[in-house]
């Protein structure tokens, strides 16, 4: 029953940046939470009214945010990061077809193949890591605008997300299906595999229609 | 009760650091001490105690350090410094300087 508080925590520190500090306090004040929780329990309330008690007692976390914000803008590295993780990944997007070329000269295209798709899974999980830790747009002022620049921020980093893991779902698929084509020779019936693929997208995007609402 | 806390929250460092004088603690339990020495009747909420660690540590009045399992859950326990203890003192003398002019200012003129 103290897991309640932990969602409770996550959602008032939403907007804050993904940083050590963020992850500190958090576990910090859960930590510290639950034991009022359970002294709470222990004096006799129900869960319920405990649940209250405590989320009341947190105040308005407004200005604590702001300071881990600003320590977020000062600390560039984030930025940089952020920055090399995407050039790294188009980088092994280009790099991909090299080893296939190379390889082939030598007869071995099933081995270039795979290698390929290796960079390729890497590349793909890598913008899926970069778009999964940015932080949620910071709304500036209560106005409409700022409203709708937060909305479509996170529409976009969903759809982006999605992206991301579609291109790997199916990056996955053909490799599956040329390594289990060359390795069984079964041309005639591997071609399934696709379906299966399409079936796994479209589990993917329901799994993920339903997380949004 | 809601203008007692107003008074009372300007001087939230000093209470903290009043709690840290004896031991090192941690949030809850600092919380709880100051919920008992006033009889339920003040409670920090945790926004206003986290800014106030944050606010200390930064200028060094306090540090900070995870304690280990021995000592049960792994909590985070605050450590006053010496330099936080000479500006416990020196909040202390400001209350009572405050405190002082204060009650002089509110004193009815019964003589006149």
């Amino acid at each position: 029953m103290t897991d309640p508080l932990r969602k409770h925590i996550d959602s008032l520190f939403e907007s804050a940046p993904v940083s050590k500090r963020t992850v500190e306090l958090k576990e910090e004040m859960y930590q510290n939470l639950a034991l009022k929780y359970n002294d709470l329990l222990a004096e006799g309330k129900s869960e319920e009214a405990a649940y209250n008690i405590v989320v009341a007692g947190i105040g308005d976390i407004s200005e604590l945010l702001d300071e881990l914000q600003k320590e977020e803008k000062i600390d560039p590295t984030v930025q940089r990061r952020s920055a090399l993780l995407v050039s790294v990944a188009v980088m092994l997007y280009i790099l991909s077809v090299v080893p296939i070329i190379i390889l082939s000269e030598f007869g071995m295209e099933v081995l270039g193949c795979v290698l390929m798709f290796v960079f390729v899974a890497v590349a793909t999980g890598l913008l899926v890591y970069h778009s999964m830790s940015k932080p949620k747009y910071q709304k500036n002022d209560d106005t409409v605008v700022e409203e709708f620049k937060a909305w479509s921020n996170q529409n976009t980093q969903r759809r982006q997300l999605l992206k991301a893991i579609d291109g790997a779902i199916w990056a996955t698929v053909l490799a599956v299906y040329f390594i289990l084509s060359f390795m069984t020779g079964a041309w005639y019936i591997t071609w399934v595999i696709f379906l299966l693929g399409g079936a796994v997208q479209g589990i993917v995007k329901a799994i993920f229609d339903l997380s949004e609402k | 009760m809601s203008i007692a806390s107003d008074l009372i929250r300007g001087h939230t460092e000093a209470i903290i650091l009043a709690q840290l004088m004896g031991s090192d603690s941690y949030g809850y339990q600092i919380n709880k001490s100051i919920q008992q020495k006033t009889g339920g009747r003040y409670e920090l909420k945790e926004a206003t105690l986290y800014t106030a660690f944050r606010r200390l540590e930064e200028n060094g009045s306090i540090y900070s350090y995870w304690g280990d399992e021995t000592t049960g859950a792994r909590r985070r326990y605050y450590c006053i410094t010496d330099r936080g203890r000479e500006y416990f003192e020196k909040l202390k003398a400001d209350w009572q300087d405050a405190k002082q002019l204060i009650d002089k200012l509110i004193e009815e003129d019964a003589q006149q």
